[in-house]
Order: C-alpha cells, then structure tokens, then sequence
C-alpha cells in the first residue's frame, strides 16, 4: 500500500496519468520505473512489461526491439579513438553516442565512458569502456533514391586511456577493432601520445582515421596538422576529418566514415565459438562481468564456456551489449562485442586476453595480450598502523577492477604491515592511490617509488630488487654489475624549449637518439632515459620549463648496466627502511643532502636531539640535526577555560597519533610524501 | 621553622593544595556550622596519612622547637571539616572506610565563583579573552550604562543559576577577572558580591582576588574595594619597560605601574600577585632580569609569569610568528622561563605551578580549584564554568549572552540533566591539571579511579621522560626515584609498587615541555 501511494504521488508529478486508465495493474510499477534511474531500462523486460508502459523512454522501444540476429559481422564496425590527453577524445565519444541516440543529448553526465572519479577529475580515462551504437546509414554506391530503409550498423566504440602507462589497456582494446580514429587537436598538433598511440594502432594493423578536432578554436591550423601528419605518420591529409566535438561542427561526417573505411570485423560465423576477454570487472549484484569479443562462432545465453587458460567451465547466465549500460540480448554473434555475466566468482578468474571457448569443443586459443609489466613499485602502508585490514580490503577490492597491479604483503619498521605495489607506471600508481582514497576511503602512505633493478653478485647470483630496503646496506657478498631499466622517450616541445630541456634530460642521465623537426616550430625528439630518472618529478619539471607545451611520453626498453648504490636514511643512527633508496653513485651525494634537508624541514622538533644521516654503506654522505624541543608549555592565564587549554593538548595528541615513529622519533606523514618529491 | 623545613623537601609542594588544611585555622563561622558536606574519604585518609607521615617525620624537629613552629592544630580543620554532620546531610553512611560513597572532586559542590568584568580601556596587542574596550575617551566611568547594564545582567545570572541542593556549602574563593575589574566602579562590585551571598553564601574568611591594573584605580577605589571584601589583588604589572608596555598596547605605562603598587601596598592589601608576561616582542634578557628584579624588589606575595602566547585574530597574531624575530626564539624564550624559576626561587617563592610563585601559604586558592579539578561556577560574558561534572563555557558576544542568561531565567538552559561523564575525558583532565601544579599527581588515587593498568601505561610511556629527567617519580614520603629504581618498580622487579605514589615535572625542563608530557599522557588514556 505504501508503494501504491508513493506510485501516485510519483503518477501526478509526471505525465502517466492515461496509464492508471487504460492499465491500472502496471501503472505503478512503469511510473516507478519511470521516475527512479536506478531501474534502467532493461529491467523492464524482466518485469514482462510491454513496450507502451515504458514508452516514455527512448531505450525500451528500441531495445525490446534489438535483435542481434540482423547484425552480421558486414553490418558490424568496431573501432576506438584514440588521442593525445585533452584532445577531445570523450568529448568526441560523447556526441557519437549522442548522435545515434543511445544517450540523450544533455542528458547523463559529460565523458559519458569516463566513469571513474579520478577519470572525471583528471580529464583522463583510465579504463576502456565499450559502447554499442547503431546507426543507419547508407553505403556509398546505394542508390540514393532508393526508398528502401537504409540498413542500420551496428558499431562498437572501444573508448581508450590515452597515457602510456595504460598501453596495456590501449592494445587490449585495440586487439577488438579494426580501426581507430586518431584524434588530434587543430592547434595543438601532433603531441608525444598521439605518436605513441599511433604506432599501437599502426601496429596492430587498424584503419586509421585522422580526426583534427577543435577546428572551432581561433588559433585551430587544420593545415598545419594535416602536415604534421603526412611527415609523421605518412597519412593523406585528404582522408583527415575537420571536426568540433564542441559545435558539432563536421560530426556528420564521422560515422559514415567509420562505416566506409574501417573493414567489419574478420571471423567466421559458422566456426566454433571463440572470443577475447577484453576486461572484467567486479559487480555487487552481478558479479563478475566481463567484456568480450566475439570472434567466430555464436554465444547464447545458457551456452557452457570454458577458458583456455584455466580449463574452467562456466554457464553464461545473461550476455548483452553495452548500449550504453549493460543491455541483455540473450546472443552475440560474430564480430560483436559484449558482456557476459558468468557465475565467475573473482576477477581473478577472468583473464584478460583469454580465450574463451564452448566446453568440449577444441579451438586454437587467439592471440593473446603481452602481460602488464610492472615499471614502478612502491609501498603502500595504512597511515593509521591500525588500518591496516581496511587497506588491504580496499587494495583486494580495488585490484579486482585493475588487475594489472601487483600486490605483495611486506612489512617496514616504520611503516608496519603493508603492502609492494607494482604499477605500470607513474600515472598509473597516482591513480591507484587516488582511487584508494576516493573509492575506498582508504589513507596511505607511499613509499619512494622505485624501478626494478638487477643486482649481480660475485658468485654470480643475481637478484632483482624491488624494495630498496631488501638490499642489504653492506653486503656479504660483493657486487660486481647492476642493470637498471630503460625507456625510450618522446619528447615534443616548441623548439625555443630546446636548450633546457636538454639539459633536464642530461641532468637525467639520458642519451639523445633522436633529433627533429616536425614542422617550424615543433621539435621532437627522442631519448634514452633510465627509468628510475623519470619516475620522481621528471614530467612536471618539463611542464613547469615549457609553460605547460612539452608533450611526453615511453615505452619500455632494455637494461643497461649502470653504478647504482643503495642509499640509507638514519635517525639518530638508526636506518629507517621506508626512506631507503636507490641512486646512481654519481648522484648520491646530492639526492642525500636534498633527503636529508627535506627530512630536517618536516621532521619537528622532539624532547630530543635529532641526527638525521644519509649513508651509503657505512660511508654517512650527508648530516643535520634538529635540536632539542626547548619549550612548550601553555603558561598563560586560561583562568578556569579548562576545555580551551584542553583542546589545544587534544590537537597536539592527534597529531603525534597521525606520525610514525622510528626509534624516539616521531616522523609526519607530510615528511614521507615530501621525499617522494626528491628526485 | 617547619615552613622553612619544608621548602627544602619535595613535598613542600603539599602546602599548595593542603595549606588550608595545614596552616590555617578555620573560624568558626556560620559556614562551618551548615557545612553538611563530606569530601571523599579518600580525602580523610589522605589528609591522615599526610599528619601521619608530618608526625612521624618531624617528630624529631618538632621537639626541637617546640615553641616556634607555626602550625596551628594542623589536622583540626581537616577533622572539623569531615565529620561536622549536620541533619540535613545526605551523606550519613559516608565514613573514612567506607568506599561506597566516595564522591570525585567534580561532584563536590561549588565553592569557588569566578566572575568576568570584561571592560576594558583597550584591547591588548596579545589579548584574545572576551573584553569590552570602553575607549579612552569615556572618563565617566561610573554611570556608563554598558557597564552598568552588564552587571544586572550579571546579577540576573547570579540569581538565574541553580545551585546544586539546598545544602549548599557557601562559597570559599571568588575571583574577579577580567577584562579589567579594576575598572567597574566599586558599588557595582559590591552589588554582585551581595548577590552572589545571598544565592550561595559567602564564608567569612573567603579569598576574594580582584584583577587589577595600573591606572584604573587609586586609594580611594582600594579602600572601598576592600571595604567590600575583596582581600587579593592580582595587579597586571606585565612589564616594567615602557617601551614593552607600549608595545604590547597596554592602557597605562610605567609610571602607572610604581603608582599601583605603592597604592596596594599603602592600602595595606596583605595578598597581592605581580603579574608579568615573558616572551614580548623586542624583550631582552636583561630587560627580562630587571623586571623580575624590580618584582622582587617591591615584595609581593605572588608572582604569576605567563608566557606570551600569540594567539590568532589578535594584532600579534597578524603582526608576529612565534619563535621569529622581534619575538624571541624558543631558545630564548625558555631561558626566560628558566630565568624566572630560577630568581624567584632564590628569592624564596616556590614555583607551586606553571606559572605561579608565591611565597609559602600565598598560593591562589581559587586557581587550586582548577588544578584539583574541582567544580566551580562561573559568570559572565565568555566565562567558563564546571558545575556538576559539566564543563559549560558561556557565549563570547554580549548580545548571545544577553540570550543566554534569558533562557536562563525562563528555564530552558541550564539543568544539568543526563550528563554523561566519560572517564577518559575525566582522567585527561585529572592528568592535564595535576601536572601543572608542583604536587603532581597523586598516583593512587588516580589507580583507584581509573585502573592499576592506566597508571602502569602511564609510567611506561613516561620512562625515557624520567631518564632524561622530565618527569619525576616519588614515593610516599616524596622523595625521588632514581631512574633505574623506577624502571625496576615498572617492571616489577621491585614489588613495592608502593614506591610510585606521584608524578610530577620538574622544574623548569619538565614544566616547560608540560604540553608533550601532557599529551603523550592523553595518547595513553585515550589512544
């Protein structure tokens, strides 16, 4: 009965007053689901409600109405953008999902794709997203004056992260398109992640639409970047689309574009099924839903798969596409892409670039994805030591959506239990430890971020270290090489730049490859860096000399042996091992008197004396002492004010609570997050 | 002689929170005859095993000089105090082995009022209490209707307050501060200490303190002052450079000053405190030696020495940086503290606080109520009070107070209903307020009140701070443990935990670090 009057007052405040005439018994449930988002549409199907109780919304009539069945793989486009950061990317999304309706122009929230928080906050996006559009159009050749009903396509974006940090997630969702539109900012030109995205698209064999978007801006020079991208990527400058995400400007001509020059998706419909595990992640209701690309063959719900990689066999209990929220079809069918939800219990299960198969039938696994490789670790400790359950729950559930961090417990006397974190990269990390905080509420504290180097000993024992705090200060045995990981550099900057951008990158330690330019005023150039170099502060010092117009970007590259020596940070002579770093020998001196100085700034002043030492081995580098607290003491006249005098004591407590303390000395947190600053 | 004795042993710091008990009679007066009310039976034993351990430790000086000691029946008052029944007593089971009806210090009943005056000519540079600047200007201080109508709003307060039982013990301290009290005229004075004995009582002998300031009275005032009762002046002095009075912006200079304290001591006022502030800007070392010189010089009972604390919203607090020049350093700053200490001390005061000397029996008997953590009521704008285990501190501006004391007197503030007492709350406070005093604290009756395992952690945290000599332990006869003996007390090497009876911070290097050794004890009780 309460529903019932709840369902009236909802039935007069919007227009469904005809339903309680024409169909009394359904009128409280549409008007219900009608007026609360949290019942999408789809579950109007669930409630066995036709379509004119929903037809208020645009969804219900056309998903009642989806049937997959009509999208052979000729009718199917799949393909992503992909583009420099801010180069418009969602925007673009966003007026593409727009334009074939399947979200309301206005309606729901800007970068649609980009769901997480710190992906609205930062303008980036972090995790592929798929989104499932259709859209009629006629191909090129039809007769124009055929009345017949143009055929409708069915094409998947596959939004991408832009940084090349998340390459790893860019080459698994480029692995289900067949081609790319390559978006590039009319006046800001090709950029160091347009390079790199290029060459994951150029090498994963996609059509490559040039997109120059923003061509509304005043200072937009389409031509100027058609140039670009002739002399870079040896793209025709007529195939280039002029487009503003922002006006709407040239967005007409997007789709058809898609759907003319991108080629439908391979496969073979009547072979045994196979399909990519794109992504997975972890549902409360659902549980585990992964996004997958049919590549040959038909899955239907209730079809029993098997992985490849595990053997195991699951039941696929509800499979759909994502029109933009998860839309239940019962089928995929060759060349779609979709979700499953199939009974997995963790993310763990699902793969991402497994293949999966019917059960007992035998299929050659695809292709699958190079492994995420870790570049940067850091520890993660709970900023209240007691904390440390929550943190873990929160980096479990956390890592079952981002699975391509590593965790491994470890433990630090000034820090307590915690855990080793392996990123891809700095980006990477820094997300993480916002999504840490946003999404789970979770405080921490992270150590130096530090790269894996390898440590070669005279017995020829060699070790990869990934905690400089488990190299041991004076080893037994005597080390006779060590390697440190390298990455190839992008750098491209407006060529008045150049001098102290070279100097920052010798400053580095890095070796200059490359020197170009791409046009009169860009120069691009490409280094050798090691990557322990670029890890602390390197990509803002770039922005910070360049007023912001250096653009940057990696990739991996090999070892190189180089002289690096563990450096120790001691208060009052005792190490403390969360402070630990690796440096070059050459460097040591000064990144130890910068440690040692930061340390001095933020360390307080304690009832005692305190030394603070940098050391290599027993060798002390560097040396300050803060001295003895002298006073504090509230001698004033409070008169009975006792909760005012209170109060400030209060203060003084919570704040040596929220420190960690090594030996006698209590350290802030802000003296942690400051050495991360150190480069 | 015994008082000379005394301040050569630790625990002549007793006669700070004792001294009524061991130096002074009590009168018989009406006071005593309705005094219905039993302090805690802790207190008896306490006050018996101090005669008892007083007899056995001076028996042999006592024979000495029988004739010359000054104690005059030491436990007399105490006994007097604790069994002078009355009918009306609620409290007749309570008896000194009784533990049923032991009552803490928070739910005695008041007997101490602090009343705030909050007028003043200007506001000082350093000042951040509720005042009221009058302006110089006004020089008819006597009528001026926003002092006049403060103290009937005063009074309605007074009379608005509810006391805790008809039993009601009268009171024993009252204390004007300010503001500048020495500003109110005296029959506004008189009008709100006849209130306060009508509503409470007032004992005959009570201290009654007044803050005064150079330049807002002469002998005349004095005399109609003490006429009305008052009996302790606390003269805010703060310094004796003009250059620090000015800069500072205080409303008088030096000449002022000598005036003031040649006015108090001509008016013959028995009990006065030379108030001065360290750690002023621009102040020196020696000007700091030569105004603790001067306040030697001039004899006054007692000295209290606050240490300037720059407090937001207030001009230094815009103009200055703690610790940054012309502010001294924290270096300097803490000689000066140690300077203090140490001239006062060789001048015979004893430090009995943080920041109060006096010489022996001179202590502010008023102050001890916060330091014992007893309750004591409060009234007036901003003021702060702590009336039934409820710490209640009034609104700051005159218009919210002025609403205050409204629904005062309608009914709709101020029952003491439903109070929930957290014992760590209580225990923070007992820890905050003892250690600021030079009695410390009482080990033992802290372990009754909170646990045997609060007081273990307690010392635990507190070893290093005893090593370095911060903190000091001392047994029941007050005498210090070396570090080594109380590590093996702590860890029950020795089973005579008997031996670990206060705690205390020394002077000056404990005192003046009382905020870590304070907190750090606040970690222990609430983690």
């Amino acid at each position: 009965m309460g529903y019932l009057s709840r369902a009236q007052k909802a039935l007069k405040s919007s227009n469904f007053l005809y339903f309680s005439q024409t169909s009394s018994k359904f009128s409280w449930l549409s008007a219900l689901l009608g007026s609360n988002p949290l019942y999408g549409s789809p579950n109007c199907r669930h409630f066995g409600l036709s379509q004119p109780f929903c037809s208020h919304s645009r969804q219900n009539s056309k998903e009642n109405v989806i049937d997959l069945n009509q999208y052979p793989p000729e009718l199917i486009r799949n393909f992503s953008i992909i583009a420099h950061v801010d180069h418009g990317k969602s925007t673009l999304a966003d007026r593409l999902l727009e334009l074939t309706g399947t979200i309301k122009k206005g309606h729901g929230q800007p970068q649609y794709l980009d769901k997480l928080q710190v992906e609205r906050e930062r303008g980036i996006t972090v995790k592929a997203q798929t989104a499932t559009m259709f859209h009629k159009h006629n191909f090129h050749g039809a007769d124009k004056n055929d009345t017949h009903e143009q055929p409708s396509f069915l094409l998947n974006l596959i939004d991408t992260p832009g940084h090349v940090d998340f390459s790893y997630e860019v080459s698994r969702s480029l692995a289900a398109c067949q081609g790319a539109l390559l978006v590039v900012d009319a006046a800001q030109g090709v950029q160091a992640q347009t390079v790199a995205n290029f060459y994951l698209a150029f090498e994963s064999n996609l059509t490559i639409i040039p997109v120059i978007n923003k061509i509304d801006q005043p200072t937009a020079d389409p031509d100027r970047v058609k140039a670009q991208l002739k002399l870079m990527f040896d793209l025709d400058p007529k195939d280039a689309l002029l487009t503003s995400a922002k006006t709407g400007q040239g967005l007409e001509q997007v789709l058809p574009s898609v759907i003319e020059r991108i080629p439908p998706p391979p496969g073979n419909s009547s072979s045994p099924l196979r399909m990519l595990l794109l992504d997975s992640y972890y549902d409360e209701y659902k549980g585990v839903i992964c996004h997958v690309a049919v590549v040959d063959g038909v899955l239907r719900k209730g079809d029993k798969i098997s992985s490849a990689a595990t053997g195991q066999t699951y039941e696929i209990l509800d499979v759909g596409i994502m029109h933009p929220e998860l839309t239940s079809t019962g089928i995929l069918l060759t060349g779609q892409v979709g979700y499953v939800v199939s009974g997995m219990r963790s993310t763990k299960e699902a793969r991402v670039g497994d293949t999966l198969h019917h059960n007992r039938s035998v299929v050659e696994p695809l292709p699958g994805f190079k492994p995420a490789k870790h570049m940067v670790f850091s520890g993660l400790y709970p900023a209240d030591g007691s904390d440390f359950e929550a943190l873990n729950h929160a980096i479990e559930r956390l890592t079952c959506n981002d699975a391509s961090v590593s965790v491994a417990k470890e433990s630090s006397t000034a820090l307590g239990l915690g855990f080793r974190c392996g990123f891809l990269g700095l980006l990477h990390m820094d997300v993480f430890h916002q999504r840490l905080e946003q999404e789970h509420g979770a405080h921490v504290i992270s150590t130096i971020p530090t790269v894996p180097y390898i440590y070669e000993y005279s017995d020829g024992s060699k070790v990869q270290v990934q905690n400089p705090a488990a190299l041991p200060s004076n080893p037994k045995k005597r080390v006779t090489a060590c390697w440190e990981p390298t990455v190839l550099a992008t750098i491209i900057i407006p060529s008045e730049y150049v001098g102290p951008v070279i100097t920052l990158c010798s400053e580095r330690r890095g070796q200059q490859l490359e020197y170009s330019f791409i046009d009169s005023q860009r120069v691009f150039m490409k280094y050798r860096l090691p990557l322990r170099e670029i890890v602390v502060d390197f990509y803002n010092e770039l922005k910070s000399m360049t007023s912001g117009y250096a653009s940057f970007d990696y990739e991996d590259s090999e070892y190189q042996q180089s002289d690096m020596v563990k450096l120790d940070i001691l208060l009052n002579g005792q190490p403390v091992d969360a402070m630990a770093t690796i440096v070059h020998n050459l460097k040591a001196q000064r990144v130890g008197r910068e440690l040692v100085e930061k340390l001095k700034k933020f360390i307080d002043r304690q009832m005692f004396e305190i030394t603070i030492q940098a050391a290599i081995g027993s060798k002390i580098i560097a040396r300050e002492t803060i001295s003895a607290m002298r006073k504090n003491v509230l001698a004033k006249c409070y008169g009975g004010d006792v909760t005012r005098k209170k109060k400030l004591l209060e203060k003084q407590k919570e704040g040596k609570k929220r420190m960690k303390r090594v030996g006698s000395v209590d350290i802030p947190q802000e003296a942690f997050h400051e050495l991360l600053k150190v480069s | 002689m015994r008082v000379a004795k005394l301040n050569i042993l630790p625990w002549a710091k007793l006669n700070g929170c004792h001294d009524d008990v061991l130096l002074y009679p009590r009168p018989t007066s009406r006071s005593d005859n309705i005094r219905p009310f039993i302090r805690s039976p802790n207190y008896i034993l306490h006050y018996q095993s101090i005669n008892k351990m007083l007899k056995s430790t001076f028996a042999p000086i006592f024979s000495a000089f029988p004739a010359k000691h000054r104690t005059r029946q030491p436990s007399s008052t105490a006994v007097f105090r604790v069994f002078a029944h009355t009918p009306e007593s609620v409290q007749q089971n309570a008896s000194a082995n009784s533990h049923t009806s032991i009552l803490p210090p928070y739910l005695f009943h008041p007997t101490s009022a602090y009343v705030h005056l909050p007028f003043c000519r200007k506001r000082c540079h350093y000042c951040d209490f509720p005042i009221v600047a009058l302006g110089s200007s006004s020089t008819q201080i006597d009528d001026d209707p926003r002092i006049v109508n403060y103290m009937q709003l005063l009074s309605r307060e007074i009379n608005a307050t509810r006391p805790g039982t008809t039993t009601n013990p009268p009171l024993e301290t009252v204390f004007f501060g300010g503001g500048t009290p020495s500003l109110v005229p005296p029959s506004l004075v008189s009008s709100i200490l006849e209130t306060l004995r009508l509503k409470f009582g007032l004992c005959l002998d009570a201290e009654i303190s007044m803050e005064m300031d150079p330049g807002t009275f002469d002998a005349k005032k004095m005399k109609e002052l003490m006429d009305l009762g008052v009996n302790r002046v606390s003269l805010g002095v703060q310094a004796f450079q003009e250059e620090l009075l000015k800069a500072c912006g205080r409303a008088h200079g030096l000449k002022e000053v000598y005036e003031a304290i040649e006015t108090v001591k001509s008016c013959g006022v028995e009990n006065w405190s030379m108030d001065l502030i360290s750690s002023l800007p621009h102040q020196t070392p020696e000007m700091w030696e030569e105004s603790l010189r001067l306040t030697i010089e001039q004899q006054p009972q007692h000295v209290s020495v606050y240490d300037l604390q720059v407090e937001q919203g207030t001009k230094f607090g815009v103009l200055y940086t703690p610790g940054e020049f012309p502010l001294p350093s924290e270096t300097q700053s803490a000689d000066f503290y140690k300077m203090a200490s140490r001239t006062l001390s060789d001048a015979g005061y004893n430090h009995y606080e943080i920041s109060s000397y006096c010489k022996s029996g001179f202590e502010c008997k008023h102050n001890f109520t916060y330091w014992k953590n007893e309750p004591f009521y409060a009234f007036g704008l901003g003021s702060a009070s702590y009336v039934g285990g409820l710490r209640f501190t009034r609104p700051k501006k005159m218009r919210e107070y002025m609403g205050y004391v409204e629904n005062l007197e309608n009914g709709s503030v101020g029952c003491n209903e439903n109070i929930h007492i957290d014992g760590k709350d209580m225990a923070m406070d007992v820890v905050m307020l003892s250690l600021r005093t030079a009695r410390g604290l009482d080990l033992r009756s802290f372990a009754e009140a909170y646990g045997d395992s609060l007081v273990h952690s307690l010392c635990e945290s507190y070893r290093p701070y005893v090593e370095s000599g911060h903190v000091v332990c001392l047994n029941e006869q007050r005498r210090a443990l070396a570090a080594d003996e109380f590590n093996s007390v702590l860890f029950k090497e020795d089973k005579d935990q008997a031996k670990m009876a206060y705690i205390w911070l020394s002077d000056p290097d404990g005192f003046l670090l009382s905020n870590e050794m304070i907190s750090l004890a606040f970690r222990v009780i609430s983690p």
